[in-house]
Parts: structure tokens; C-alpha cells; sequence
């Protein structure tokens, strides 16, 4: 297939076009058009198209191994991604794309806009609310949760 | 994501059972990650070490991550609650937003509310009452139809409520809706994509509204874009720099990332993808063209569709609210000077395209959510979207409960999931809507549209007892060439055996349901129909809905 070619769409398709005719239509040529499937078995989608229900995996077999997993590790991933996985974003305080989340968050220009007066907005509600909550001072309590997190 | 109890699946994943009864784990006992996690939130809001006693991580999205916490009341008593530490690159204005919806909408009606929010420079954390909750998945095919007929109830509750004060949500979904099956407690929540209605009486989410169509067509490098400023009319000189960010943002990355972190349910992990921004600020209100824009032909399906996009929504500063009236008779006049090509050709309404059409600016509409819950309006980028493409997401929802299915539709794209409504809703009466709504649409399948109770009971696998007095749609009957019959499916009525399924799923035979899935009324079908209304202007409401028949005991 052809992209952005010029000429007659292979069918099947969909195109969509706003009827102003001032806008680039948008279109997909289908390799084949989206079919109703009862044989897939519950609860997957009728228009499951990956045929891992098939594989001999069945579902109740997927929740027996995750529930050894959370059973033990509860509030933990079963795929952990690789932790030198880079979060690519953007970061809508700078207006910009960044590969590396850390990376852009120690950048100078973020940590300006981190500590400016951008924040007043959030200040200004933060300021209506009535802690309910009583606000521990001792050491005693903040050293013992540091312990924990190590 | 807000509030849960557990881990527990993403609708495209398998299903991670959640132990119910469990107590939340001791420190001790957290991987060494969460742990981690745990002490870095303490790092950058050190206020919260203070009040809280953070237990565990229960969720990870794009745009945040969920904690559960403990903190003693004034009263003596301890209370759990659900913090939400919003990733540092959300926009302010963004963060006052949601807290605004919270605030104004949030707690009652099943709305979730706020407690507290916490804040260290980039930092915001949101702390909200904590309720425990089931994954969708999980107790799908357990459900009673009475079970069903209160959630849904719960959910038109609390979208009324939001509609009411011209939010529209944009990412109606299970994930976001926590169910507490024993308690019987409901809570909408994640407005960290929500919109403004023009109307609406949220004054962050205020804004001039989407109609503002501006074309550019600058050729800008899209590294180059550094526009952040906040307002509601894009003065000319800034189209340049904001259009290159959008440009930039409109570019499908061609393979996603599927080593997402995802556990725990809602919040916009489940809606978008890495790579692409939420909207930046008066990014939506202008429309793009680039020569070297590419809409996806060559199908690609890519096992993870969750996809958001650059126009999510916009807020703006208090200062600079303008008419609307005014934004658009000014932005559709930028519209027609900024295109390079505003000819006419005859490919309109064909299967044709030709160098002339396709040089024209792309519409740009809010796409915000989560593929398979996206309203035909929103998939064929109608610029104006209501409150009603959130009744639209409440019937997927409501289709899945009657179906058994979750999620029910599966689309890494948006025309992929316009064919699939197609398929259920019928191709002709999806071109008739649309254009009710200014859009044409070229389908070269024509699909019949599904009986609903037919489709429904076929894809539970249960037969009704009661026949549906909506008569067949027209052509469905034995046209067959929109279904997939199974070998083993010997007639309409018949179940689907499924062998894969334990005793509490699949009921193999006509046999009396306690569940009440036997006796399934015409009304929750008519509610259904009405949900799915392909018209955005004639779906039900919530308010209405909440009147239908279908909840004829309960008070609204």
C-alpha cells in the first residue's frame, strides 16, 4: 500500500472527510474489514485478533499464575519494565519533548519553571483546604519510616 | 488512577487476580522498586512525611502514580487514603484543574473528592478518601444482571452530577469508575483529562471551545517549539512555535512501547501512550498541515491501543477568557487564510484522493481517552464534543456488562474502531449520523446493524427466555456477513459453549439463572440503543437516563 499516494483507495476502506471540504480527508485501507467473532471465547474481545485464547492459554490458567504473584507481591508488577528504560514525554511546563524524564527534571530550564511563581494557581487552591489529618512533628516516627524505605 | 485497592489488570492484559481480603503489605515485604518509590515521594514532598504512613504503590500511570497511605485524624482515628503524585511535567494550570473538578463536583453522587493536596516546587500530590475496589475484569462474568443494573445507575449518577457542571469527563471507563461490590460504593474518578463545556462552571476548564479552527502551515522544525503560553487566542506570531509543538505531537511514534508499567487500574495509564503529550495550551484550537502528515494505511496492529493524542484539552488563564462566538468567527477566518489549499476537487465523498485534498490542514478535534470508548464524533474529529461522548463511553461500558465482554472493542487506531462500531451499529447508520455532525464518511463494507439482545446474548453465551419485542434489525437476520458464525453455534439462540471457562463463567444450558441473566428486560436494550445513539445530539442524557425505565425502582 501506497502512502499518501494520490488515487483510487484499495478497498476495503473507511475515508472521512468534513463535509466543509476544507480539511485533509483521513482514510484506512483495511487488509481486511473488522468481523464480529463469537468463537472468542469470554471475556475477550469479538474483535480479538491476537489468537492467544487459542494457544491453549486460557484465561482461568492466566489468573492462577498472576494470583501466586500478587499474593506474594502485592502492589508490584508482574513485567517489570527493564529500569533503564528511558520515560520518554513531554513536559508541558517547558513546551518541549524529553527522552529522559530524570534527565529533564534536573535540566535548568525545568527547575526554573519548578520553582517560579507558575504554581500560585495550585497554592491558592492548596490554601482552602482544612487538614483534618494531625501533623506529626517527632523524629521518632520520620526516622522509623526512613528505616523502612531502605 | 485513584483509590485501589489492588493491583489489578489492564483491560489489554491478562487478568492479575486481586486478593480482596488481603491487608495491604507490610513495608517489609515490598519489592525493593516500590520501596524506592515510596522514599522518593518522601523526597520531594517531604510535608507528607509528616501526616502519612505510606503503605504501598497501587498504581502507575503516564501521568501519575497512586500511593495508599494511613494518617491519623484529629479525631484519634486512622483513616486510609489514596495519594496521587502527579508527574512533575503537568502544567499548573492543569493540576488546578483537576483539583478544581474535585473540589466543585467531587464528593457526592459517586464523584471522587479531595482532601488534601500537598505541593514542593514541581511536585503535587492529591491526597483522596481511599476506596477499595474490584477489577472490572475479574468480576465481569460474575456480576448478577441486578448487580449490572445498580452499577450502571451509580455510573449515570455521577455522570449527571459532572455533566451538571459542564465537565466533560473524556475518559469514561471501568478503570476510572471504582466499584466496591460488598459496600456497594461507586466513585468516578481521574478528571486529569476533562474539559470544559462552554458553559461550563469550572473556571479553569474555561475555554474558548474547539471551534476555534485555526490552519497553519508553517514548516517548522518541530524541536524548535518552545510556545507555552497560556491563552486563549493564539496571537499569529505564536502559531509558528505552538503548531511545530503540535506537529510534533501529531506524529503516531509507529511502534509503542509495551514494557508500560502498568498495574492498578485507571488514571490515563490505561489512555495513553508515552511518547505523545497531553495537550499543551491553545495547541487545540488551531489545525495543522503538513505536507508530510501520514495517516496510517498500512495497517499496523499494535497489541497495546492505548492511544492519546496531542488535543486532549486546553485550559487557559482567567484573564484572557474570550467569547466564544468570538474565537471561532476569528479563528475560522485564520483557517481560511492559512491553508495552502482551501480548492475544492472531486474526490469528496469518493474512493479517491488526490494531491489536492490531501494537501489541505488536518483537523485537529480533542481525541483525548481511551480508543475503544471513544463516540463516533470523537473518531472523526468533530470539533465540537459534548457531555455526550461521555454517555457514549458509559454505553460501552454498559455493553460489556450485557456481553460479557472487556474491552469489547479492540482498535490501535480510531477508523479501525469506527469500522468495528460499523459492525455492530451498521455502516449506512453511521454515515447517516455523521453527517448529522458535518462529517462524511466513505465505508466500502456495508455491515448490517446488530440486534443488540441478540448480539449480547450471543457473545454471553446465555439465551433469554423472554423474547426481545424489538424485532430483528433489518438484514441481520441471515445476512451472515458481519458475523463470524461459529462451527459449533448450530442456531441463534444457542450458547457458546466454551470450554476454557470455569463453572461460574459460561452457562452452558437453558436453564433458570439465579443471576437473572435469563430475564434480561427489552428496557436494558432500549437504554443500550439509546447510549450508543450514533447522534450525538439525540443520545440520552444522564439525567434521562437515569429516568429510563430500565431503573423503573430506583430513584434517581
Amino acid at each position: 500500500i501506497c502512502e499518501d499516494a494520490a488515487g483510487k483507495l484499495k478497498s476495503p476502506f473507511v475515508k472521512v472527510e468534513d463535509r466543509s471540504r476544507r480539511y485533509r480527508p483521513f482514510y484506512l485501507q483495511f487488509p481486511s474489514f473488522p468481523l464480529l467473532n463469537y468463537c472468542v471465547p469470554k471475556p475477550y474481545s469479538p474483535f480479538e485478533v491476537d489468537k492467544k485464547y487459542l494457544s491453549g492459554q486460557k484465561q482461568t490458567q492466566f489468573k492462577q499464575r498472576n494470583k501466586i504473584n500478587s499474593d506474594k507481591d502485592c502492589g508490584t508488577l508482574v513485567q517489570l519494565p527493564p529500569k533503564d528504560k528511558k520515560k520518554r514525554g513531554y513536559c508541558e511546563c517547558c513546551g518541549k519533548k524529553y527522552e529522559d524524564l530524570q534527565a529533564h527534571l534536573e535540566s535548568e530550564q525545568h527547575r526554573n519553571f519548578a520553582q517560579s511563581t507558575h504554581y500560585k494557581v495550585v497554592d491558592d487552591i492548596i490554601s482552602k483546604f482544612v487538614s483534618e489529618f494531625i501533623e506529626y512533628k517527632d523524629d521518632a516516627k520520620q526516622i522509623k519510616r526512613t528505616k523502612c524505605s531502605t | 488512577m485513584e483509590g485501589v485497592l489492588k493491583p489489578s489488570c489492564d483491560e489489554q492484559h491478562p487478568p492479575q487476580a486481586a486478593d480482596f481480603q488481603e491487608k495491604p503489605e507490610q513495608n517489609s515485604k515490598l519489592s525493593a522498586g516500590v520501596k524506592k518509590d515510596i522514599e522518593k515521594l518522601y523526597e520531594a514532598v517531604p510535608q507528607l512525611m509528616n501526616v502519612f504512613e505510606i503503605k504501598e504503590k497501587i498504581g502507575e500511570g503516564t501521568f501519575s502514580s497512586v500511593y495508599l497511605a494511613t494518617a491519623q485524624l484529629q479525631t484519634g482515628r486512622e483513616e486510609k487514603l489514596a495519594l496521587k503524585h502527579l508527574i512533575p511535567t503537568s502544567h499548573p494550570l492543569r493540576i488546578a484543574a483537576e483539583l478544581q473538578c474535585l473540589m466543585v463536583a467531587g464528593g457526592q453522587d459517586n464523584v471522587m473528592g479531595v482532601k488534601h493536596c500537598f505541593r514542593r516546587n514541581d511536585h503535587v500530590v492529591i491526597v483522596m478518601p481511599y476506596l477499595e475496589h474490584e477489577s472490572f475484569l475479574d468480576i465481569l462474568n460474575s456480576l448478577s444482571f441486578e448487580e449490572v443494573r445498580e452499577y450502571m445507575f451509580n455510573l449515570f449518577k455521577a455522570l449527571r452530577r459532572i455533566h451538571h457542571f459542564g465537565i466533560v469527563h473524556r475518559d469514561v471507563k471501568p478503570s476510572n469508575f471504582l466499584y466496591n461490590r460488598s459496600l456497594k460504593e461507586y466513585a468516578l474518578v481521574d478528571f486529569g483529562l476533562a474539559q470544559g463545556t462552554p458553559d461550563t462552571k469550572i473556571e479553569l476548564l474555561k475555554a474558548a471551545h474547539s471551534e476555534d479552527q485555526q490552519g497553519s502551515c508553517s514548516q517548522n522544525d518541530p524541536t524548535a517549539a518552545s510556545g507555552r503560553e497560556v491563552s486563549a487566542s493564539v496571537p499569529a506570531p505564536k502559531l509558528a512555535a505552538q503548531q511545530a509543538a503540535t506537529k510534533a505531537a501529531e506524529k503516531r511514534p509507529s511502534s509503542l512501547s509495551k514494557t508500560h508499567f502498568k498495574q492498578g487500574r485507571g488514571g490515563k495509564e490505561d489512555s495513553v501512550q508515552h511518547s505523545v503529550p497531553r495537550s499543551v495550551f491553545g495547541e487545540r484550537n488551531f489545525n495543522i498541515c503538513s505536507s508530510t502528515y501520514q495517516e496510517n494505511t498500512s495497517t499496523k496492529f499494535i497489541k497495546q491501543s492505548k492511544v492519546m493524542d496531542v488535543s486532549s484539552r486546553r485550559l487557559i488563564t482567567k484573564k484572557k477568557i474570550i467569547p466564544t462566538k468570538t474565537a471561532s468567527n476569528r479563528a475560522a477566518r485564520k483557517a481560511a487564510s492559512g491553508c495552502p489549499s482551501n480548492l475544492l476537487c472531486d474526490c469528496y465523498a469518493t474512493d479517491r484522493v488526490c494531491s489536492i485534498c490531501l494537501s489541505r490542514c488536518q483537523q485537529v478535534a480533542p481525541r483525548a481517552g481511551t480508543p475503544g470508548f471513544r463516540a463516533p464524533e470523537v473518531l472523526t474529529k468533530c470539533p465540537t464534543q459534548t457531555t455526550a461522548i461521555d454517555m457514549w463511553s458509559a454505553g460501552i461500558v454498559f455493553l460489556s456488562l450485557l456481553s460479557g465482554r472487556y474491552p469489547f472493542y479492540k482498535a490501535s487506531d480510531d477508523l479501525t474502531a469506527l469500522a468495528q462500531i460499523m459492525t455492530v451499529r451498521g455502516s449506512s447508520e453511521t454515515i447517516q449520523a455523521a453527517k448529522t455532525f458535518g462529517k462524511s464518511v466513505v465505508c466500502t463494507q456495508l455491515v448490517p446493524a446488530q440486534n443488540l439482545r441478540t448480539l449480547c446474548e450471543k457473545l454471553r453465551g446465555t439465551t433469554s427466555s423472554s423474547q426481545g419485542s424489538q424485532g430483528e434489525a433489518p438484514g441481520e437476520a441471515e445476512s451472515g456477513s458481519a458475523d463470524k458464525p461459529c462451527p459449533e453455534t448450530l442456531g441463534k439462540q444457542l450458547p457458546l459453549l466454551s470450554s476454557s471457562q470455569e463453572g461460574d463463567h459460561a452457562l452452558a444450558i437453558i436453564a433458570a439463572d439465579p443471576q437473572g441473566w435469563d430475564q434480561v428486560p427489552d428496557e436494558a436494550y432500549d437504554l443500550l440503543d439509546k447510549l450508543l445513539d450514533l447522534n450525538p445530539a439525540t443520545r440520552i442524557t444522564a439525567t434521562e437516563a437515569l429516568l429510563h425505565p430500565f431503573f423503573k425502582d430506583m430513584r434517581p
